[in-house]
């Protein structure tokens, strides 16, 4: 799904429940083949709950090009130690993005 | 509330020792503006932390309708907030993760665990979550209601979903809250939040077969009844006394409620 804001720049959001498991949603807006203003959000767990951000901030910035296991990657080493993901993964934050790039296998 | 596991869960074993081990307070409802009741969670859970408090379970009231958010959760995403004001629903957002519950006064039933750490020492967070809802079922059970808990966070049935809980861990204390669906306005609730297609499609299930079994579709007892045997039943089985909430306790959640919990800044912290 995505959206233009009022300066025109495409906003993108992607979806991935794990199975039996929780949501997670991550929009953003393409900005010269980059992430900027990501929001990771969802119905998942996640102890800490500060470590949204450094998972958030692994986003920003990304490029376009970065195939998902690349992503995941990237959100994997921006865990905090001891930190604890319940219902949801790197992989899935990372299938979320790659929905949000491919809009037309966007089931949203 | 609308998930739905399609297999029992065999009961966890229920640590009753655990339990056991300390003597709890029972603070009984009280209807409380929807910011309240977030802002008294996290100030209970730092209490009962810091030893000022004993491991207390708060029932809660609402004066009035919300949606409540989990802590991760996008506004946008989750909420037509257009429709919720038309409607006089309440928006706010709570401590702990999870999902969006639409809560109306008289169709919910919530209450709140608050425990030292201790209680769910060498526990998995999946194992802690089966431990506070085991007792939820048992006493369900004794209704006669074919209740069983679903990992990671249900209780549901043979007809349905029948609740969710969600924990935070703050100060050395876990908070654990549960909310049951009693009777739901279906169409009001749809209205109001939006359910994606990607949330209904767990394990392939189309959403029209995704059911939830508020607890009137269960049993003829009355809202009041059922939270009065769940009472009885933890009373029973745990030493308790009934508490309440101190003045101190309600003026610093009214504090919280004006600094934090009824701003925009965390209501709509994920846009």
């Amino acid at each position: 799904m995505s959206d233009s804001d009022l300066a025109g720049t495409v906003r993108r959001r992607g979806a991935c429940k794990t199975p039996g498991g929780k949501l997670v949603i991550v929009d953003f807006l393409l900005e010269r083949e980059r992430l900027r203003d990501v929001v990771v959000s969802g119905d998942f767990f996640l102890y800490p709950e500060e470590a949204i951000e450094p998972l958030t901030a692994a986003l920003e910035g990304m490029p376009v090009d970065l195939p998902p296991a690349g992503i995941a990657a990237r959100v994997a080493a921006a865990i905090p130690p001891g930190a604890e993901l319940l219902g949801f993964s790197p992989a899935a934050i990372a299938e979320a993005v790659r929905r949000a790039l491919t809009p037309e296998t966007d089931d949203d | 509330m609308t998930d739905r596991e399609s297999s029992p869960v065999a009961l966890p074993q229920t640590h009753d020792d655990r339990w056991r081990a300390s003597r709890w307070e029972i603070v009984p409802a009280m209807p409380l503006p929807p910011p309240m009741n977030m802002a008294l969670d996290e100030i209970l859970t730092e209490r009962v932390g810091a030893g000022e408090r004993p491991p207390t379970v708060r029932i809660w009231a609402w004066s009035g309708p919300c949606v409540v958010l989990g802590r991760f959760q996008s506004v946008r995403n989750e909420v037509d907030e257009a429709a919720a004001e038309r409607h006089g629903i309440e928006l706010v957002r709570r401590i702990s993760g999870g999902g969006a519950m639409f809560i109306e006064p008289e169709g919910a039933i919530t209450w709140s665990i608050y425990a030292p750490d201790a209680i769910v020492q060498g526990m998995s967070f999946p194992e802690s979550y089966a431990f506070f809802d085991a007792w939820v079922v048992e006493a369900l059970r004794a209704l006669g209601i074919d209740a069983w808990y679903a990992p990671l966070n249900d209780i549901t049935s043979a007809n349905g979903k029948i609740g969710g809980a969600a924990q935070a861990r703050r100060n050395g204390a876990v908070l654990h809250h549960t909310t049951m669906a009693y009777a739901m306005n279906v169409p009001l609730m749809t209205s109001v939040l939006r359910i994606g297609k990607e949330k209904l499609s767990d394990k392939g299930i189309r959403s029209a077969d995704k059911r939830v079994g508020p607890l009137s579709q269960q049993t003829a007892m009355s809202r009041q009844a059922i939270v009065d045997h769940l009472i009885a039943r933890f009373a029973g089985a745990y030493p308790s006394q009934v508490g309440d909430l101190t003045a101190d306790e309600l003026a610093e959640a009214e504090r919280r409620v004006a600094a934090r919990f009824g701003q925009p800044a965390w209501i709509h912290l994920l846009p």
